[in-house]
């Protein structure tokens, strides 16, 4: 138990500094960057938290979470390269 | 086989550490996304096969192996759609910027 805590504790620092480089980055590539690496700190954060209490239905949210950053992340990429035209 | 699960986890969080010190050392984009895709791909695989050998019962293992999959497949596709994403509108390094 005490192991997942600091485990958490760690994947939540890196994500408050992740968070930190998001408003400092110059380009808008840079805070695309730390929203991919974000969410998949959320994903590590969710399967640990099911693993620590037991929960077998934290995981499907995790699955879901996974599959909604991806498509969120591709959709912004090719809204910016595409210069604003979604097609 | 608990033993194992902790020392894989572990792996999966010195992996994230690295990319996130990663993040904040080096000055161009390339090499940011050069390292930080470590955390998606290498530290997340890690980390859930390590969750796989602590579960409790087989389908919460299966569970847990779905994600790993996912990561997989998502995690290097999403990392090039930026990359390319950076590199079709131009962007270009500077003449004296360097790692």
């Amino acid at each position: 138990m005490i192991f997942y805590r600091i485990i958490l504790g760690m994947i939540g620092v890196f994500a408050i500094a992740d968070i930190v480089r998001m408003f400092l980055g110059p380009t808008i590539f840079d805070r695309l960057l730390c929203f991919n690496i974000l969410s998949a700190k959320i994903v590590m954060a969710i399967t640990l938290y099911a693993l620590m209490t037991e929960q077998s239905s934290m995981l499907d949210v995790a699955i879901v979470y996974s599959l909604l950053a991806f498509v969120s992340t591709v959709l912004i990429a090719r809204f910016i390269r595409n210069k604003g035209e979604l097609s | 086989m608990t033993i194992a699960g902790k020392i894989l986890i572990a792996a999966g969080v010195v992996f994230a550490l690295l990319g996130m010190v990663g993040l904040f050392r080096f000055r161009t984009f390339y090499a940011r996304i050069l390292i930080t895709s470590n955390i998606d791909s290498a530290g997340m695989i890690l980390m859930m096969i390590g969750g796989m050998l602590h579960s409790p019962t087989p389908a919460f293992a299966l569970k847990i192996g779905i994600i790993a999959v996912l990561a997989l497949i998502t995690g290097p596709l999403s990392t090039h759609a930026i990359l390319r994403s950076a590199r079709i509108s131009g962007y270009k390094l500077k003449l004296g910027e360097h790692i």
